[in-house]
């Protein structure tokens, strides 16, 4: 695929670029953040560097490349993309949380770390959003509920109906695929079992060797099957019908509230001035205009979800208050085995 | 025809010059470090491996895999001319191939090594090509359990086949399942000996500790043990066989790539586990195995054969099925996930395009193989004179800076360090590296699949035994276990057995 090869390429220079830097600080030429005023008037003072905390080629990475390529211009400097796996994000989003605030350095936020992960692991442990300013929002990722496409089940209502136990597999523990399955299974009053697997391709093998009977994985990652016929999509999870499965209802729909997206947006440390964090809006608005960011949206079928920072803030945090209310409503637990 | 439409893709994808210029310098470079005693084909991986992040997956594993292989012939060079086995796969080879030295034959040994490696390869690649979509086929039947009962069964096999003592091996594929516990527990999402630290919630890296182990470690060995032992390179003439001599090897040959293809596929085989039971199968069948040490040519002709052979086929379970035969696939498996490549049941399927470039760069690479090993011998007999003095730093700092691409991470560099000086001590008290990084690699699998199969099971285990590849593999398990005890007995009653040289430096 085009995007990754190019990823990749540009991981391995700033890799590179990285090492020199850190050399050339080391020796006390700090070139990436000198010079900058506290006022951010005369952002941005050098490259802006754009944190994922995921591995490359991932869905998050391959959005974070679309956007830097697409905003550079517009900001007038580099964005560099530097990947700092580890802890689902976490990690990097608490050391761009701690980093100074002159805009020169942004992460690319996964809702889920902030509203569905804390109900999984410990407080310590947990990333808030109060720690960052959000630049803007950026796109939504949905679930799906999926079966063999040889199996019986091709409603919500037929597994309702079969009133047994199920094996169901998820992305992993503190996801929105486990969280997703959970209440729909629990509200349906279904008996299930959750299997977590190591992210969206060995659920899908799980289920395409019949090993769970049922599976939610991102839209993105479960099409390829679907398209070829091997995999049957049930029910997607968010609030409207997704626009690249239009047939398909909607868990809403079918009269179960789980309203659970991936929804990605980009962020700064808090406390960036305000004349930085405007610049920095403008030139992500202009990556979201071009043609090769909407065309890069539709290739991974994601759907934009292009909204300021203060409407970000106030979702994800509704969001996670819900997740929170509905997680002890039908006392799911997403932690510990069941 | 459908089946060979990807295999000729494939060759379609080996044949971009890039690639072709990737699997050359592979080929250089495992042929270089064959020579270089100590620094084996995993180290090298292990140190190179930050590198290929920049270059296309294909191309990475092209040049990865070349390593590999090219390692084992460039193990056969020193063994002849010197007596000093560049590779643990090669140690066999000292034994025919410095005596045919001394009666001034050293090219025909050469010219052998280099014909049965190529033949050994290619054999073995013709079996990957049609065995491994064999495999593939019904990789969607692997579902944890079985993925439990393999991980299980690998774990065992190494530790017990691999070199050095059976206690030490277990000890050190203890020691790698407890690292593959640490970090935040997949299941309920609790932290586990994380020491609070967000940097192990997901547990430690494989990169830092393969590079730590087997490349820091090495080179920090190497350095102690090393004091220049290189004696004057031999001269070398009539590198090809005469026919006679061909005659004579192409049994063996033949012999040696059947053997080592099949017993590359075994998890714990592989490349050095091969030569020697290449060596002590053409002992046992020779008319005279007098002749065998004092420059017997089946003595070089069967071990080179089969370690080649060996090394090619222990791709299979790596790339269908995602289990690392040895500790050098392990390294590749690594490579193959930094590239975002998870190999695997849909592998095939998914990316012909890179099974199939990697596995048809084989022929190529073998090919080349072939052309530069004799014109080579000379500049490679040179690099031996490189004081380690001079080449450890400059290794240890590309490890360093190379450990710190990967995930810009100073933590990543202070865990290098840490296995290093661990994969040091290890080596120092006879303590296997292999086993420990392997049964790192194969313990998250083991336990993952483990506690998934009880899921679904419902928490009954008994259920392992009612699936019917569990049920083979879980045979095999308890038949291993008790081979060695059957063995004993076997001994007692006959006194003769063969000999095979225990004393080896470093599992492949």
């Amino acid at each position: 695929m085009f995007h990754s090869k190019f990823a990749r390429r540009s991981a391995s220079t700033m890799g590179v670029a990285a090492v020199l830097a850190l050399t050339l600080s080391a020796c006390g030429g700090n070139v990436a953040t000198s010079g900058g005023s506290d006022d951010g008037s005369d952002f941005p003072s050098g490259p802006v560097t754009l944190t994922i905390g995921q591995d490359p080629g991932g869905s998050t990475d391959l959005i974070g490349r679309a956007i830097a390529e697409n905003a550079s211009d517009a900001l007038g400097v580099p964005i560099p993309v530097v990947n700092k796996p580890g802890a689902n994000g976490a990690l990097a989003t608490q050391e761009v949380a701690n980093a100074k605030p002159d805009g020169q350095t942004l992460i690319l936020l996964n809702a889920s770390l902030i509203a569905i992960t804390p109900l999984a692991v410990s407080e310590d442990e947990a990333v808030k959003l109060e720690d960052l300013e959000v630049i803007s929002g950026i796109s939504q990722d949905d679930y799906v509920l999926v079966a063999n496409a040889e199996s019986e089940y091709k409603t919500v209502e037929d597994i309702v109906a079969a009133d047994k136990s199920f094996n169901f597999a998820t992305t992993g523990v503190g996801t929105g695929s486990q969280l997703a399955q959970a209440l729909l299974f629990k509200q349906a009053g279904v008996d299930g079992t959750d299997v977590p697997f190591d992210g969206g391709s060995p659920a899908m093998t799980a289920i395409l060797g019949n090993q769970v009977d049922f599976a939610t994985i991102q839209l993105g990652e479960a099409m390829p099957q679907i398209d070829a016929g091997t995999l049957r999509p049930i029910v997607t999870f968010s609030e409207e019908r997704n626009q690249y499965l239009p047939d398909v209802p909607t868990a809403l729909e079918e009269g179960y509230d789980v309203p659970v997206s991936q929804y990605r947006a980009i962020a700064a440390p808090k406390g960036t001035p305000e004349p930085a964090v405007e610049k920095l809006r403008e030139a992500v608005s202009a990556a979201f205009e071009s043609e090769e960011y909407k065309e890069f949206n539709e290739e991974n079928l994601f759907t934009p979800h292009e909204i300021d920072g203060e409407q970000v803030t106030e979702e994800w945090t509704a969001n996670a208050a819900k997740y929170k209310e509905l997680v002890e409503k039908y006392e799911i637990d997403l932690g510990g085995e069941k | 025809m459908e089946f060979f439409e990807p295999v000729l893709n494939g060759f379609g994808v080996v044949l971009e010059p890039t690639n072709l210029l990737y699997c050359l310098l592979g080929v250089v470079i495992g042929m270089l470090i064959g020579v270089l005693p100590g620094l084996g084909p995993a180290a090298t991986i292990a140190i190179l491996l930050p590198l290929t992040y920049g270059i296309e997956p294909v191309t990475a594993i092209i040049m990865l895999s070349g390593i590999f292989y090219g390692a084992q012939y460039g193990g056969t060079i020193t063994s002849v001319l010197l007596r000093l086995p560049g590779e643990a796969s090669s140690v066999v080879t000292v034994f025919d191939g410095y005596a045919l030295t001394k009666q001034g034959r050293a090219g025909t040994a050469l010219g052998v090594a280099a014909i049965g490696s190529f033949v050994g390869g290619t054999v073995a690649i013709v079996g990957l090509t049609f065995l491994a979509p064999l495999v593939a086929g019904f990789a969607l039947d692997f579902g944890p359990p079985e993925y439990t009962a393999l991980a299980l069964l690998g774990i065992l096999l190494v530790a017990t086949v691999s070199n050095g003592g059976r206690l030490k091996s277990l000890i050190a594929a203890a020691v790698g399942l407890l690292l593959a516990t640490v970090g935040r527990d997949g299941f309920t999402g609790e932290s586990r000996f994380t020491l609070g630290s967000l940097e192990l919630a997901d547990g430690l890296d494989f990169v830092p500790i393969a590079m730590g182990i087997f490349g820091l470690g090495e080179i920090l060995y190497n350095l102690e043990e090393r004091h220049n032992k290189v004696s004057a390179p031999a001269k070398v003439a009539n590198v090809w066989p005469s026919r006679k001599d061909l005659k004579q090897a192409s049994g063996a040959i033949g012999r040696g790539s059947v053997l080592g293809f099949f017993l590359g596929i075994l998890p714990g085989g592989g490349a050095t586990l091969s030569s020697l039971a290449a060596y002590a199968m053409e002992k046992k069948r020779a008319k005279d195995p007098s002749r065998f040490g004092k420059g017997a040519i089946e003595g070089v002709a069967g071990p080179e054969t089969a370690n080649n052979a060996a090394a090619t086929s222990s791709f299979i379970p790596l790339l269908t099925l995602g289990i690392p035969a040895n500790a050098t696939m392990a390294i590749i498996f690594g490579a193959l996930l930094i590239q975002g490549v998870t190999p695997g049941p849909q592998l095939v399927q998914n990316d012909p395009e890179l099974f199939w470039g990697v596995v048809n760069s084989m022929y190529i690479g073998n090919i080349l193989l072939l052309i530069m090993s004799i014109p080579l011998v000379g500049v490679f007999v040179r690099i031996l004179r490189v004081r380690p003095a001079i080449l450890a730093p400059v290794t240890v700092l590309i490890t360093l800076i190379g450990v710190y691409t990967i995930n810009n991470s100073i933590f990543d560099i202070w865990l290098v360090i840490f296995f290093g000086v661990i994969g040091y001590l290890m080596k120092k008290f006879g303590f296997e590296p292999g086993p420990l990084v392997l049964a790192f690699v194969l313990g998250a699998l083991l336990e993952e699949s483990l506690r998934r199969s009880l899921l679904l099971f419902g928490g009954d285990a008994t259920q392992f035994a009612g699936r019917p590849i569990t049920a083979v593999l879980l045979l095999v398990f308890v038949v291993v276990i008790l081979l060695p005890v059957l063995q004993k007995a076997r001994k007692n009653r006959a006194a003769k057995t063969t000999t095979i040289p225990t004393k080896r430096k470093e599992s492949v």
